[in-house]
This record gives structure tokens, sequence and C-alpha cells, in this order.
């Protein structure tokens, strides 16, 4: 059975259709990219996925449990919190919480769940993710104290600490200066090797290849070609995705 | 001499504080009502209350004085605020407490509207409640922005609070006027301005202190 199934997503803003019917499945343990120009629908996937945006059609299946179908509506408010735990988000701007630690910025989430007890298991846990992200002497400092790429690793630590089925991530090395994109970048490549699930909309093509099972060209709201990193950037057949790939040498 | 104003004038300034403090109290909370209300999706909730904010922050709070005490007397025929000084008490603590909430509540709003949407986000994807995301994530941030705005309003009501002896409210500047009647003279009057800047220099002090404290992020 797939982690996950997407089907039929749709999505409009104002008259302007930026989703046309995406459907796409994953699996367990697979790391999956998304691919395209800008405003070709890979940010608005991603967060309809953790519904920040909510889809105008379509349905959404995690584990074999369908957690949204559009023809039942908008979610409402708590439901919605247990259902987008499924999926875990790291930002573009990461998107910090700049008054707490890095530690706490880690165990926050997991602190307001479990309403303060077991927060010896908590802490312990905040504490060996920073350390598995190379930020053990970190973790008492303020975001601001943080190069960007720190930052962006405490972001995947926090999102990983509530152990989501799919860990998301939206462009997580845009904000960041060529330096830094690799320290980040080495970090999601160990996740992989771990078989985290992740979906990873990415304009880094060279590390999409090298470290994705699964490659998702998107052109226009559509998925224009999807496959394995071989088919899709090594031999792709569609047109848009050889014109997209001719600006890419590697 | 010096002396005996000296203390009379500091009989006058608790008038002041009273007035100054009980302000504060009601229209800081009642101010963060009033944003909530104005940045509110129902637009049946927002406008009314941003009319009200136009209207309060558009005319004079001396005006305003005046209207809220005499306007029930003279409009309905009622003594609303009871007589003698608790009355006149009761209706400039309103006249305060109202002006001073809509122009917080203006502060509130910028400082609300400022956090980046973001931070909403990120706590969304977390599964944190609307309140949690409120109380946990958000108003921090809003407090450490609106410091010193909220620090220029309340230096500002210190020397505001003058303005209620226009319904006879017996406060400092009361008091030093008193002397030109009863004595001739006019010093005292000028001398309830040393009593303004020392109290407010605290005060600066004091607000000087809370944004170096929220000075630990960024």
């Amino acid at each position: 059975m797939s982690i996950l199934e997407v089907n039929n997503l749709k999505k409009k803003f104002d008259n302007t259709e930026i989703l046309k019917g995406i459907s796409f499945d994953m699996e367990k343990g697979e790391t999956l990219s998304i691919l395209g120009s800008s405003g070709s629908g890979k940010t608005t996937l991603l967060r309809c996925l953790n519904f920040l945006e909510t889809p105008d059609e379509g349905t959404i299946t995690v584990n074999g449990n369908c957690l949204f179908d559009a023809k039942n509506g908008p979610l409402r408010d708590g439901d919605l919190r247990q259902k987008r735990l499924h999926f875990g988000m790291v930002f573009q701007q990461f998107n910090l919480f700049p008054q707490y630690t890095a530690l706490e910025n880690v165990i926050l989430a997991p602190k307001l769940q479990s309403n303060g007890s077991n927060m010896d298991e908590i802490v312990k846990n905040g504490k060996s993710l920073l350390e598995k992200m190379g930020l053990a002497d970190r973790m008492n400092n303020y975001p601001h104290q943080l190069s960007g790429g720190q930052q962006q690793r405490v972001a995947i630590a926090r999102a990983l600490a509530l152990r989501p089925d799919i860990l998301c991530f939206d462009e997580p090395t845009s904000a960041l200066d060529p330096e830094l994109t690799g320290e980040v970048l080495k970090v999601i490549r160990e996740l992989a090797t771990q078989h985290t699930t992740m979906i990873i909309v990415t304009h880094e093509i060279g590390f999409a290849k090298d470290v994705s099972d699964k490659i998702i060209f998107m052109d226009d709201g559509v998925i224009a070609e999807q496959g394995t990193p071989a088919q899709v950037i090594s031999n792709p057949t569609n047109e848009r995705t050889r014109q997209f790939l001719a600006n890419y040498i590697g | 001499m010096f002396t005996t104003v000296t203390m009379s004038l500091f009989e006058g300034f608790l008038g002041t504080l009273k007035l100054f403090s009980l302000t504060l109290l009601f229209s800081l909370p009642l101010g963060l009502i009033i944003s909530f209300g104005s940045m509110s999706k129902t637009s049946i909730v927002r406008w009314p209350i941003r009319f009200i904010i136009w209207v309060v922050r558009g005319t004079p709070l001396m005006l305003q004085l005046l209207i809220i005490f005499y306007g029930p007397g003279i409009f309905f025929g009622t003594n609303l605020w009871g007589s003698g000084d608790r009355g006149r008490f009761t209706a400039a603590l309103v006249a305060f407490v109202f002006n001073y909430a809509c122009y917080f509540s203006e502060i509130f709003r910028g400082g609300i509207q400022s956090i980046p949407t973001g931070q909403y986000e990120a706590a969304a994807v977390l599964g944190l409640t609307k309140t949690q995301t409120f109380f946990r994530i958000v108003l921090v941030q809003v407090v450490k922005r609106i410091v010193p705005p909220i620090s220029n309003e309340v230096i500002t009501l210190v020397k505001d609070t003058s303005l209620a002896r226009v319904i006879a409210f017996y406060e400092i500047i009361w008091e030093g006027e008193r002397f030109i009647k009863s004595a001739g003279i006019i010093w005292p009057l000028f001398y309830t301005g040393v009593y303004y800047l020392i109290f407010s220099g605290l005060l600066t002090l004091l607000f000087g202190y809370i944004e170096k404290k929220l000075d630990y992020f960024k």
C-alpha cells in the first residue's frame, strides 16, 4: 500500500488555476523530488498536502486513510490539526520562532501535545535530533545567533520531532547562500539514506537526481513527467522537461 | 512656603497618579479586545469598531470628557455619574479609558499584523491551536514590537490627565492653580512641571528596562 496517494488535486486562486488535476503516489521510505519552473504549482501542491491551502477538488490519502476529500468540504479546525500532523513541513524561510532557543523550537510542539507529561523523553529526543543535525553545541542559541544553514537544520529537527509520516521541504536551500546550501543538503541526504519518507520541492537538480527515488516534473499546474531520476532527468521525453533541463548542465 | 507648596502639589499629584494608573489598567486590555474587533473577518463587527476608533481618535479628548460628563444629563436627563468628586472621577476615567483603548488598539493591530505569516504557518503545521499560537508564538513578538509606541502613549497619558480639570477633576494642575487665587503666586503652577518630568523620567527608565529585557531575541 502506498503511504501517500494524491488524486486529481485542483486548486484555484481567484480565477487562476494553479493546480489542474495532480495525481501521484509514493511508497514508504521513498524520496520524491518535485521540479519545475517558478509558477508551475510545486509549492502550492506542497501547501495543499499540509493543508495550508484547501484544495478545490481531489483527495489526499495517507496509509490508506482518506485525509481529505474536497467533496466533504473544508476540514474543521480540530480535525485539521490532527490530519496535518501526518505531514511535516520545512519552509524556504525557516520560520523558526525567534523567542525560543533551538532546543525550545524543537520541543515546543511535542510539549504542548503531551500537556507537559513525558518531558524527559521529549527533551532527550529533541537533543538527539539536534545532535543528528550537527547542532549539539548550538542547542541553547536563539535563531538570530545561528547562520541560515543552522536555522534550516533546526527547522528540520523541529519538523522531525513530531514524527510525521511524510516530511515536506519547500525549496529548503533557496534562501541560503551557496556556502550554506551544502550543509543542509547533506542533512537531507542522510535522512534519505535512513529511508525517511520525503517530498522535496527544489531547484537543485543535481541533488534531486542523486537523492531521489522518484522525480516529478511539473509544468503549468500539471505533472508533465514523472519517473525515476534516470528517466526524467537523464532521458526526458516531455518537450517542456527538456527545455527546463537544457539550462542545467550536470 | 516651598515645603507647603511641595506637599500640597504632591497631594494633587496623587489624583493625577490615580487617573493615570487606572486608565492604563483598563485601557490596555480593552485596547486588545478592540484590536481583535478591528481585525475581525466579519464586517458587521469590523466596521462599527473602526468607526468608533475613527470618532475617538478624530475628536479632542477634552471634548470627549465634556460630552461623557455632561451628555447623560443633557440628553437623557439622568445623572449617570452621581454627584461630587466621585462622579467626576468616574466620568473622567471612562473618557480616558475609552480614548486610550482606541489608540492602544491601533498599536496592537499594527503589532499583530506585522508578524510574518510564516510564523502562523509554522505554528499551524506543528499542530498548535489558535490560542496556543497567539499566546506561545505571537504575543511576545508583538510585545517586543509595540513597546516603543506604547511607551510614547503612556508618557502622553501622564500629561493628558491634566485635561480632566475641564470637568473639575482634582489633580496637580488644579492644585497648582489654586495658589494663584489663594496666595497670589504663580510659581507653584510652573513647579508642577517638575512632577511631570520626574514621573515621565521614571517611566522612560522603566520602558528602557523592558526593551532591554526583550532584547534576547530578534
